[in-house]
């Protein structure tokens, strides 16, 4: 007797992102097994990243290395000049690149933190003397041969730079990785006079010792992240008389360049994922709610493993964090619209992209450093080619796992991706080996009324949306679903996956 | 009592008497009209005067008059030289009468003061104290001599000890309160912190150890007034020790005001009674003066008497004196 179909229908499949810490069988289809160079759209939909434009034209100055750090300097003026760093060198410009290392200026690493502090952008990186640039010079030089400045022993040499509450604040040096150093009132330059002074905080860590990494500046309080503890000053405003306002201890900061401001909260990476410190700091204790409890093994794995820089970069405008691992090309993209039901940012996973750093400018725009040199993030093309959007389902048990699945249709529908050959796979009982359908969407130019031609396009009202019917083959208990499609040029968002399957007998 | 003559009236009246020519008429009176005469009339003259004395009733009252008058000359002469000696007498009497007695004062604690006249006739005092004041005295004096010695020290190392106890004193409250700002640092987390503004350190530090030092230079400034303060002190000490030494010999100087009271008194009678004595004496002296001086004018009367009735001219026959005389200083007058 013919048995009757049983259809599942993934409705907004992933738009929860990958979930890798729970257990596939257990899972909500909601989230995904893998959604790489993906991010969740407007509609909350799983979809396609963008790609990146590369707007740099000459790049000799940058020759075979990646630009490390990026940061656009801007005046009360409104001048703007975008700085970069690599190949050893201080760079400026996007499309072509200026070499601005001062003159006898030797410098064999590009991990410098670049910060805008009164119409001057300062350089910093550990044993370094720090640089300094502002308009009226135009051009990048060292920090003591500004006037006023004090002399190059008595600036910090620090690797974390904060530009806050009307001074630079930093730490982290070659010898000293307790004290934080501020300089006088509205004078970066000035180290050693005025208001400028330091504290210690060796006494202060509690768990005892710890050292610096970064700081920051939120909700009144100096925020000094160690690697294993968060230690907050208030009173900042008059850092000679401020006071210890809380400890965090048991999170700390892997590496400067994770600390992002939000609006709301200070998200940085800690060694069990990404924490937001406004919400530690409201619990006051531990455990803290990770952000990135969907994929905290993924991460501390990704952490222990990097051998090279993190880069991160907040953007308002789409939605995302994102945390790159330069020397494994991974990024993962929070999307910080909103959390899951365990307090978590929805994640997706970025691979093989080539970003190593960013910067996001005044205007919106998301600059991204590649070894292509200077990128906007814009377009479905990755400098021209394409690249692979990745959708996989956590394990489909059509809740029984105890019975026999038998695939036989799978129905995606599919928003965008014009003209895109899209890869449908199946695979059954936990295998890596995936059954595949492919289909090619056709042309999905919009029409609009008024604006194109009669019998040139469809009329539509927007992205069109694609709807196949495939037929799916074999069977077993467990069926994981995913759709794999090269992004060239158009946007893909995955709306709906419909599966059909016979259940089958008892095993 | 006066008698109207000066001892150097005296005295030349008494050289006066060793004149036999000379009775109280200047010499030369008798020698006048004598010394421009010349040496015919002057022997004629002589030869006239003698024829005259020789006549019985000239001779006789001229000698008993000129004995008379000689006796009473004689007495005067006399009368001058015991109104010198019994003054003479008196005097020493008086200089013997009035002379400084010496005298002695014992207080009742023992101490004492004599007085003597030396040999050379000044008066020497001498003065001493009992065992038991002097060794008072000399334990005041070795007091002041104490204090005045430490008076005259430099101040410095008093100064010094004296800032040292103050801080000494200051100093657990210091600590205490820089253990009670240590643990307010700590537990607001800035025990590390380092201001330029205020000198590498906190404004809670800045402030305590201002606090500090100003509790340090209002010790010092303390101690130099305290160790000033007890220089006067010393000085002052010094004085009253020494004063007080002295006070048994003021007392002693005291106690003698009364010997010297009665001493004056004493003297002032001894004088008053040298005085009366004086008195007493010279007038006698001058009553007996006077009695003599009676006695000699009366003899001298008598004399003048007799002579003068023998020299007077009488018609009788007698004129021949008178006109001898006459004509002896009708002569030598003319």
């Amino acid at each position: 007797m013919a048995q009757e179909l049983r259809s599942i229908n993934l409705v907004a499949p992933a738009f929860k992102g990958v979930n890798t810490e729970d257990s596939p069988l257990a899972q909500d289809p909601s989230f995904a097994e893998i959604a790489d160079n993906a991010v969740i759209d407007k509609r909350g939909r799983i979809a396609a990243r963008k790609g990146h434009d590369v707007i740099t034209t000459n790049k000799t100055v940058l020759g075979s290395d990646s630009i490390r750090v990026m940061k656009e300097f801007k005046d009360n003026a409104g001048n703007t000049k975008v700085f970069s760093v690599g190949n050893n060198k201080i760079i400026s410009g996007t499309t072509t690149l200026v070499d601005e290392t001062p003159g006898s200026y030797t410098i064999t690493a590009d991990n410098w933190k670049m910060v805008n502090f009164n119409d001057n952008t300062y350089f910093f990186q550990r044993a370094y003397e720090p640089l300094v640039y502002n308009n009226t010079s135009g051009s990048v030089v060292k920090l003591s041969t500004v006037t006023g400045a004090s002399a190059a022993a008595d600036i910090p040499k620090a690797n974390e730079v904060l530009s806050a509450y009307g001074r630079l604040w930093c730490a982290d040096i070659s010898d000293n990785k307790s004290t934080v150093f501020w300089s006088d009132l509205l004078i970066g330059q000035n180290w050693t006079g005025g208001t400028s002074g330091s504290i210690d905080i060796s006494k202060v860590w509690p768990d005892g010792y710890d050292e610096i990494v970064a700081l920051a500046a939120h909700n009144g309080l100096l925020i000094i992240f160690g690697k294993h503890s968060i230690v907050a000053y208030q009173g900042a405003e008059a850092p000679a008389s401020m006071t210890l306002a809380d400890t965090v201890a048991g999170v700390g900061c892997v590496d400067r360049d994770t600390v992002q401001y939000t609006g709301t909260d200070v998200l940085f990476l800690s060694h069990t994922g990404l924490k937001s410190f406004g919400r530690a700091i409201q619990e006051k204790s531990l455990p803290i709610s990770s952000l990135s409890g969907n994929i905290t093994k993924d991460i501390i794995g990704a952490l222990q493993t990097e051998n090279q820089f993190f880069r991160s970069v907040y953007s308002p405008e789409e939605g995302f964090y994102l945390l790159t691992f330069v020397g494994q090309d991974v990024t993962y993209c929070f999307d910080v619209r909103g959390t899951t039901e365990n307090g978590s940012y929805r994640v997706t996973r970025w691979v093989s992209t080539g970003f190593t750093s960013y910067t996001r400018q005044e205007d919106g725009t998301l600059l991204i450093g590649t070894s292509k040199g200077i990128s906007e993030y814009e377009g479905y093309q990755d400098d021209g080619s394409p690249y692979r959007f990745k959708y996989y389902s956590p394990s489909l048990t059509f809740g029984d796992s105890s019975r026999i699945k038998i695939l036989k249709k799978l129905k995606p529908t599919l928003v965008g991706a014009n003209n895109a050959t899209v890869f449908l796979k199946w695979a059954y009982d936990f295998k890596s080996s995936y059954a595949t359908a492919e289909f090619t969407v056709g042309d999905q130019i919009t029409g609009f009324f008024g604006v194109s031609e009669y019998t040139a396009v469809e009329f539509t009202g927007g992205a069109l949306t694609n709807q196949k019917s495939l037929n799916a083959t074999g069977y077993g208990t467990s069926i994981v679903v995913g759709l794999e499609a090269d992004i060239d040029g158009s946007q893909l968002s995955l709306q709906e996956i419909n599966v059909m399957a016979l259940i089958g007998k008892l095993l | 009592m006066s008698n109207g003559y000066s001892s150097t009236d005296i005295d030349n009246m008494i050289e006066d008497t060793q004149d036999e020519y000379n009775i109280g008429i200047p010499s030369n009176v008798l020698s006048a009209g004598t010394g421009n005469s010349g040496g015919g009339g002057f022997l004629d003259l002589l030869g006239g005067l003698g024829s005259y004395l020789m006549q019985p009733d000239v001779l006789l009252p001229g000698v008993v008059g000129g004995l008379l008058t000689g006796e009473a000359y004689g007495r005067l002469s006399d009368i001058g030289r015991q109104a010198r000696t019994g003054a003479e007498e008196l005097a020493a009497t008086q200089m013997e009468q009035t002379q400084f007695r010496p005298f002695t004062v014992t207080t009742a604690t023992g101490a004492g003061m004599g007085t003597q006249v030396t040999p050379e006739g000044g008066i020497e005092t001498t003065m001493g104290l009992s065992p038991e004041e002097q060794a008072l005295q000399s334990q005041l004096m070795g007091g002041a001599g104490g204090f005045f010695g430490q008076a005259v020290q430099p101040t410095v190392e008093r100064e010094q000890a004296i800032f040292e106890r103050m801080r000494s004193a200051q100093r657990p409250e210091e600590q205490r309160q820089r253990l009670a700002t240590e643990e307010r640092m700590a537990a607001q987390g800035r025990l590390g912190l380092s201001s330029a503004a205020y000198g590498g350190a906190t404004p809670e530090l800045l402030a305590q150890e201002t606090a500090i030092n100003e509790a340090r230079n209002r010790a010092m400034l303390g101690a130099m007034q305290q160790a000033q303060a007890e220089q006067m002190q010393q000085a002052a000490l010094g004085q009253q020790f020494l004063g007080a030494g002295y006070l048994p010999q003021q007392q002693l100087m005291a106690a003698t005001q009364p010997a010297q009271q009665l001493a004056a008194l004493q003297q002032q009678a001894q004088l008053q009674g040298a005085g009366l004595f004086g008195e007493a004496t010279m007038s006698g002296l001058e009553a007996q003066l006077v009695a003599e001086q009676a006695r000699a004018n009366l003899l001298g009367q008598t004399g003048a008497g007799l002579l003068s009735g023998a020299l007077t001219p009488r018609s009788t026959g007698n004129s021949s004196l008178v006109s001898a005389l006459g004509s002896i200083f009708g002569q030598g007058g003319g």
